[in-house]
């Protein structure tokens, strides 16, 4: 049956209680969840930030942006995923993501900045991942576009194919390294945090990313 | 009377007044029978698994016994109590001793047992007064001075001291299978495409927008939303699909179904992609038919070009499908390439496949 549907069954009555309620406050600040609550200046992502995670490809970095994702996902935000081929629908719920409110647009085709603008005013929080080193003004014309719109904007980039502007906050994965027993238990990463005008210098910080349940915690 | 491999998961065994322990339950049984098709949930807490069949195929009975653990820990976060004997009476027996009967020594594990077990006092204390105290002396006697001295219950429970039921009554609940069929029953109507639920407020109205601005530009299958298809093991049925397509309700065979333990890799390819794994000596690593590999792998070749060092694996792990349709051998590998990216292989005799990447 179509999605759209009015004959579409009723949700049974636990289901419909567990939702989140639809109309937020719109807060200034988006949270966080387990761990960077504690290690992110302030503690939330700002609305209208623009946050970059900077990772060499495979070593973590798609995983890290969703994982700020989790806490504002929980309380009921929208979020979009631009440019990312193939992401893992389980991980993100191992994650904690929920599902129900995640829009992706794998394959933007060579559009990657217009499709995040259609979806800017529908999410909360969005990840892009431009498939090359975005333009100065591409990068420009889409912060002020994201900073206007209150969404918070995370930016997918692989060392040398740097976002040409200073961000508002940033990770960097410095180092990445497994944990195995008889399978592959759990992932450390080095991260380097840093905020635009913040009063704290950068720090560098040691995470679980994922841990066995596929979930991001401290050490 | 077949060889059984019994879980007894205490914390299961209660039934709570909010249905979490029977959500549980299914859910747990739903995770076994992904793997182990004939998975019984007899009553809560009480799981019963056939073993000759998933030996034969996983390589033993100790590996089955492990998976099993693994994934009661892993989808209930408790520790199972297993055991291995013939029929349902003894294997629960078993369990409650974490114990492997041998092959053949069910009978005097069953007689060895004290009368407590056959669930009823009177009996057991009658047969005490009588200098009976376990299972095996009561059996031993002739079935018609049973009648005369016991109840007619306790006719059937003489049946199962010999070892003539497989089943001591009251061990199943009979309600159980409604119970769950019922709650399958809700979950199947949950088979929602995800982010089109019920009420919608204002945040749900302007990502709906926001998405029809995107099909709008790119075309209606550029913008997806991810799909859970309620039904046996959600997991499974994990998938990308176009907002707005019509809910298939036909069983879509996904190229890998089944689960490994989690974590998951974060980049899991619709279309899996060839590639080939060598060993040291650049020979093509195979798959056996037992389900071992046939050298060390040493490099994985994602194009003729691209080699990446491995640096560890782990596996291969058979692939939770059908696992007695014989012939599709299929198997899991989990790879760390030299620089520390992870990934997630799967293997079909001497092919080879990137299923997945822990980005």
């Amino acid at each position: 049956m179509f999605a759209f549907s009015p004959l579409r069954p009723p949700l049974p009555r636990d289901l419909a209680a567990s939702l989140r309620p639809h109309t937020l406050a719109k807060s200034r600040v988006l949270p966080l969840g387990e761990p960077w609550k504690a290690l992110v200046p302030g503690g939330g992502l700002r609305r209208g930030a623009t946050v970059v995670v900077e990772a060499p490809a495979g070593q973590g970095g798609f995983s890290l942006a969703l994982s700020l994702l989790t806490a504002s996902s929980a309380n009921g935000h929208w979020a979009g995923v631009v440019g990312v081929d193939d992401p893992g629908v389980l991980a993100m719920a191992e994650l904690g993501v929920d599902l129900r409110r995640v829009l992706f647009v794998p394959r933007p085709r060579g559009e990657w900045a217009e499709s995040a603008a259609d979806l800017l005013d529908g999410v909360d929080v969005l990840i892009v991942r431009p498939p090359s080193r975005a333009s100065h003004g591409v990068a420009r014309n889409v912060m002020d576009r994201v900073r206007e719109r209150g969404t918070v904007l995370i930016v997918l980039t692989e060392p040398g194919a740097a976002w040409p502007l200073p961000p508002d906050l940033s990770f960097v994965i410095t180092e990445s390294r497994w944990v195995t027993s008889s399978r592959l238990d759990a992932r450390y990463l080095r991260v380097r945090i840093a905020g635009r005008g913040e009063a704290a210098r950068a720090g560098e910080h040691v995470v679980v990313l994922p841990n066995r349940r596929g979930r991001a915690a401290a050490t | 009377m077949e060889r059984l491999l019994a879980l007894w998961i205490e914390a299961l065994a209660t039934d709570e007044a909010d249905g979490s322990t029977l959500r549980d339950s299914l859910a747990l049984l739903d995770a076994l029978e992904s793997w182990c098709p004939f998975s019984d949930l007899v009553r809560l807490g009480l799981y019963v698994l056939p073993l000759r069949g998933p030996s034969r195929f996983f390589g033993g009975e100790d590996e089955v016994m492990k998976m099993a653990s693994a994934t009661v820990r892993d989808v209930t976060g408790h520790d199972a109590h297993l055991g291995v004997a013939d029929g349902l009476f003894c294997a629960e027996l078993a369990a409650r001793e974490q114990r492997v009967v041998r092959v053949g020594a069910t009978d005097d594990f069953r007689r060895a047992q004290p009368l407590e077990v056959l669930g009823n006092k009177e009996l057991a204390t009658t047969c005490r007064r009588l200098g009976l105290y376990t299972v095996g002396s009561f059996a031993d006697l002739a079935a018609a001075r049973v009648g005369e001295r016991f109840s007619t219950q306790a006719l059937e429970l003489h049946r199962v001291a010999r070892g003539e039921l497989e089943e001591l009554p009251g061990q199943r609940d009979p309600r159980l299978r409604a119970r769950l069929d019922h709650l399958r029953g809700q979950r199947a109507t949950r088979t929602e495409q995800l982010g089109l639920f019920g009420d919608r407020g204002a945040g749900d109205d302007r990502a709906f927008a926001a998405a029809h601005r995107v099909r709008r530009r790119l075309g209606a299958d550029a913008l997806l939303v991810a799909s859970l298809r309620g039904g046996r093991v959600p997991e499974d049925r994990a998938a990308l699909v176009p907002w707005g397509s019509p809910i298939v309700e036909e069983k879509t065979e996904a190229p890998w179904p089944g689960r490994i333990r989690s974590p998951s890799p974060a980049t899991s390819l619709a279309h899996p992609v060839a590639v080939r794994l060598h060993d040291e000596h650049d020979l093509p690593v195979l798959l056996s038919a037992r389900g071992l590999l046939s050298a060390e792998p040493a490099t994985l070749l994602l194009t003729h070009y691209a080699r990446r060092k491995v640096g560890w694996y782990a596996g291969p792990w058979p692939l939770v499908e059908r696992w007695w349709v014989l012939g599709r051998r299929r198997a899991y590998l989990q790879v760390v390439l030299a620089l520390g990216e992870a990934v997630l292989l799967v293997a079909e005799s001497e092919r080879w496949w990137l299923v997945g990447i822990y980005d």
